[in-house]
């Protein structure tokens, strides 16, 4: 029950954070978000609108309304649950702002490691709180990567027209190719004496060759004459999922579920017990729910776990 | 116990052989399922050692690979409308017309939706599907980049906003920017090909709507849409000083590529001889055409040049400079030439083979089209044929199976089937439609084309065939995979006629009332006709009598608004006829009566088969009657028909005297009291 628990949590504190970022956009008040601001200095404000825009959009489909619905509940629990270890007040507000963000038993977690240290406690903490969060910003952009996506998507729709025209490029292609590769060998008895071979050149293809290819097309256009016709029709027309159906689709860095998942083979580097490697356990578990980074950036993230304690063994091994 | 015994050995055996069998099917179904060579090797030779097996990564299917299968499992169903129409049962087609009127609607209710996005693009910016469905949302069509700038003339050509795209160039004139010449010319291309007309969204949608299914001339319904087929014959003429002229000859420098695409424009809008022109300028100018021109200007000779002769002399030239700038001829440039010697007569004929030669040297296939144009130019009002040329294509066309390549070719099946129709040769038929039955070759039918090549087959099928084959294919093909004209049914009927096969009558009758002819003159007549002609065993006859019954209710006034239909005289006898056949006698004086409404007189054979009817069915009133009838005609047969009723009916005494008092001279005035007499009786 924990775990399960546990899980839903992980999944959601993205969403989670989510939240805050708009709220924080639009108060723009909040350090978090004015630094978060800072940090993609580039970003115009149109693109910030842009953004929320983008964030509107994703909460409007039907599977993240759920999913909120749910962090709303979580959200809850899990201020309840900070306001306890918290309420001591010792924590800067930064610190706070970002703590609410986090998994509180990660959270947790980095405060024991930092207390397990002789000083610098909130220091240690911060540092590795303020490192969670990065991850969680990656992973956000790399969320928000995805709707920004569809949205170039949406806008590449002109390029998306431009299929045709290299369809019919291809086509057209595929009519002088037939010559192209024959001219060699005219030998004509007629007219049309010592033909070279001809080099087409490729060039992008003109208005006319588009509506040609259209139109030789359109010859031999059939409506569907059965339903599984029609349903091959809908996914060359991209509206069907494919088949055979694949739990696996659009993952494009070619790794294997299981590097996804099973983490535990990174951990070799850490401490077999303790505080740090009951930190890391937790980290490597949130890692292994997050569907938005790849295998390499959660490797990294990981082993930038292990140079910070590395850069910290000699003061844990002072005490 | 016995027989328990039995049953056990052979559960047993059973048993035995599935262990057997499952070995090779199982690795059967391996094989098909991993597509490794080392596996496959392995399961070829089991003998060999399996030395390692590399099992693949990763199986990475086609994404189509399972529907295609899927669908390569379901064949037609020929007592099923076309899969298009099944979503509601009550828009299933039943003719040619409503089915062609269903599918367009269908088609131009897509056009609405997409017409309703790709104007207010607003209202749909909510990606609901996760994920995203591109090919769902709106496209961008507005102009994003502002201002005057080459760059924002680019972005309105490629959105093909013609109006746009000339003032946004006039603005950048006016304001002394250049152009450059790779803009300028696909501003050409633009004006060139849409004709300096805009392609207003009506059009785009109008040619959308052909491209799913082209306007054909087969069927006989409904024209009005075929103005707007194939935009190269219809669409705006070339305009004198239109804006593409205008740019041009303000263009400081002009390449090829200028030249040529207002050729062609010319060529497609019409202006022929302009082109002509343009092209000995181009010349002048030493610069050489492409393919595509050649192509337009091949095309164009039939418009250039009166004799035959001299078109054929002009494409020659055409061809000699292609060889002489070296483009290499496609086709498109055969098939060109092909089209132009449609138009060429005789010369046409002799050439044709010629060109097809020089094709073969060049190692260019012929497409379709080439040998649709071949058999035009062979067999279109010529008056001695031969069938030595369609013999001919069709043995090359069987060997191949055939890819689109130009938009001729979807008229060979047709043309083809035609030449077969005036040929009356069924062999050569059996032969095309083996060919169009290979492959992907049934394709190159859209729905109208499908209907005129089976509605030709099978008129052909009818004349020259066996009953039980023609019978065999009608009950195929028809309204699967098209739905017969009148014709067809006309032609059925002489193939039943032919084969006396007559009983067959009333199904074709369910037929044509789904068909929707019921209201065709013609063919009532010939059915009527044919019912009527011979005697039938009794209970073809009393089908026959339901036949005519639902035909006389045809001509009946129906509801307000409906015109009734006229009888003729012939009609109202075969119907009679058909009634006393049955022995329903007074459905055949009902009938009787109509004879006097229209004006029209029975023949003698009609009274006749009412006399014996009447006799039959023992009603001397209605044989008095008939007499009455036949006296106020005065018909010279009214005598005979008396004394037939008097010798062969018993006659009651009132009977006798209603039968004496009939006048003979038959006025009108009496012929009227007579009527009232007989009405009183």
């Amino acid at each position: 029950c924990v775990s399960s628990s546990k899980q839903e949590l992980f999944s959601t504190s993205s969403v989670l954070s989510k939240d805050e970022d708009k709220s924080a956009a639009s108060k723009g008040s909040t350090p978090e978000g004015a630094a978060k601001r800072q940090e993609d200095g580039a970003e115009t404000t149109k693109q910030q609108l842009l953004d929320i825009i983008g964030n509107m959009k994703v909460e409007v489909s039907y599977r993240k309304k759920l999913q909120q619905l749910k962090a709303s509940e979580n959200k809850k629990q899990a201020v309840n649950k900070l306001e306890g270890p918290d309420s001591e007040g010792s924590v800067p507000q930064g610190i706070r702002e970002d703590t609410q963000r986090l998994n509180p038993e990660l959270v947790k977690a980095a405060s024991a490691v930092a207390s397990s240290l002789p000083r610098n406690k909130k220091q240690t903490e911060s540092e590795l709180i303020a490192q969670l969060r990065r991850h969680e910003e990656t992973t956000d952009k790399q969320k928000k990567g995805g709707t920004i996506n569809i949205r170039n998507v949406i806008s590449e729709m002109t390029v998306k027209r431009q299929s045709p025209e290299q369809w019919g490029a291809r086509i057209s292609g595929r009519i002088s190719l037939q010559l192209g590769e024959d001219g060699q060998r005219t030998r004509s008895v007629w007219l049309l004496t010592n033909l070279n071979k001809i080099y087409f050149l490729v060039s992008s293809p003109t208005i006319w060759d588009l509506e040609f290819a259209k139109e030789v097309a359109a010859v031999t256009a059939q409506p569907p004459r059965n339903g599984f016709e029609e349903m091959i029709q809908w996914t060359k027309e991209g509206i069907l999922w494919e088949f055979p159906i694949d739990n696996e689709v659009g993952m494009e860095d070619d790794a294997e579920f299981h590097e996804h998942i099973f983490l535990d083979k990174h951990l070799e580097g850490f401490p077999k017990e303790g505080p740090i490697r009951h930190f890391m356990e937790l980290v490597i578990c949130g890692l292994s729910k997050n569907p938005y980074l790849s295998v390499k950036q959660k490797v990294e993230h990981i082993e930038w776990f292990q140079k910070y304690f590395e850069e910290k063994k000699e003061l844990l091994q002072e005490i | 116990m016995a027989a328990r015994r039995v049953g056990a050995g052979c559960w047993q055996r059973a048993l035995w052989l599935g262990r057997r069998c499952r070995l090779p099917g199982g690795r059967e179904s391996y094989r098909s399922s991993s597509s490794s060579p080392a596996l496959g090797k392995t399961v070829d030779n089991p003998q060999e050692t399996p030395e390692e097996i590399v099992l693949p990564r990763r199986k990475t299917w086609d994404k189509l690979a399972v529907l295609q299968t899927l669908a390569s499992t379901v064949n037609r169903d020929p007592t099923a409308a076309h899969y298009m129409f099944q979503d509601d049962p009550f828009l299933m087609p039943r003719n040619a017309a409503n089915s062609r009127l269903y599918s367009l609607s269908k088609e131009s209710g897509r056009n609405a939706a997409k017409y309703i996005i790709k104007n207010f693009p607003q209202y749909f910016d909510k990606t609901f599907a996760e994920p995203n469905v591109p090919c769902l949302m709106p496209q961008t069509l507005t102009p994003q980049t502002e201002g005057v700038s080459e760059e924002a003339l680019r972005e309105r050509i490629h959105l093909r906003m013609v109006k746009e795209s000339v003032d946004m160039f006039d603005q950048l004139l006016q304001a002394g920017t250049p152009v450059s010449l790779e803009t300028t010319n696909s501003l050409l291309d633009l004006l060139c090909f849409c004709g300096d007309g805009e392609p207003t969204p009506e059009k785009e949608q109008e040619e959308k709507e052909d491209l799913e299914e082209p306007g054909v001339d087969a069927s006989e319904q409904k024209a009005p849409k075929r103005q707007f087929r194939r935009g190269s014959q219809s669409g705006p003429r070339w305009r004198e000083n239109n804006h593409a002229e205008r740019i041009f000859k303000i263009m400081p420098e002009r390449n090829a590529h200028s030249y040529c695409t207002m050729i062609r424009g010319m060529v497609k809008h019409g202006a022929h001889s302009k082109a002509y022109d343009m092209y000995i300028d181009l010349l002048n100018e030493r610069h050489k055409a492409d393919v595509h021109t050649f192509n337009a200007l091949i095309r164009a000779v039939p418009y250039l040049k009166e004799r035959f002769t001299e078109r054929w002399e002009l494409a020659k030239d055409f061809l000699t400079h292609m060889a002489q700038q070296k483009v290499q001829p496609t086709l498109l440039t055969f098939n060109s030439v092909l089209k132009s010697l449609r138009r060429c007569g005789g010369v046409g004929r002799t050439m044709s083979l010629f060109v097809l030669k020089e094709m073969e040297a060049l190692d260019i296939e012929p497409s379709l089209a080439s040998y649709d144009h071949l058999l035009s130019v062979y067999y279109r009002g010529v008056e001695a044929q031969s069938s030595d040329i369609i013999s001919e294509v069709l043995n090359e066309v069987e060997k191949r199976s055939f890819t689109a390549q130009d938009p001729d070719d979807a008229n060979f099946f047709n043309t083809a089937m035609q030449v077969c129709c005036d040929l009356k040769d069924i062999k050569l038929a059996y032969q095309l439609n083996r060919a169009l039955e290979k492959g992907d070759n049934w394709k190159f039918l859209d729905v109208d084309r499908s209907n005129g090549y089976w509605s030709k087959f099978f008129s052909l099928l009818c004349m020259m065939e066996q009953i039980e084959v023609v019978l065999k294919w009608y009950k195929e093909t028809s309204s699967s995979l098209f739905y017969p004209s009148p014709k067809n049914i006309l032609d059925l009927l002489q193939a039943l006629d032919a084969a006396n096969q007559l009983e067959v009558i009333p199904s074709v009758w369910e037929d044509v009332k789904q068909l929707g002819f019921s209201r065709r003159q013609d063919l009532l007549e010939e059915f009527l006709s044919l019912m009527s002609r011979d005697q039938h065993p009794s209970e073809i006859q009393l089908a026959f009598a339901k036949c005519a019954e639902e035909i006389k209710a045809i001509h009946d006034p129906a509801g307000p608004g409906q015109v009734p239909l006229e009888w003729t005289g012939s009609a109202v006898g075969h119907v009679v006829v058909l009634f006393s056949r049955a022995g329903r006698t007074q459905d055949a004086w009902n009938m009787m009566e109509h004879f006097q409404k229209i004006n029209r007189i029975p023949t003698d054979n009609v009274m006749d088969e009412f006399l014996n009817c009447a006799k039959q069915t023992n009603c001397p009133d209605e044989a008095i009657k008939m007499v009455k009838l036949a006296a106020s005609l005065g018909l010279p047969l009214s005598q005979r028909l008396k004394s037939r009723t008097e010798e062969e009916f018993e006659l009651s005494e009132t009977q006798k005297k209603a039968l004496e008092s009939i006048k003979w001279d038959g006025d009108s005035s009496d012929s009227d009291s007579d009527s009232s007499d007989s009405d009183r009786e």
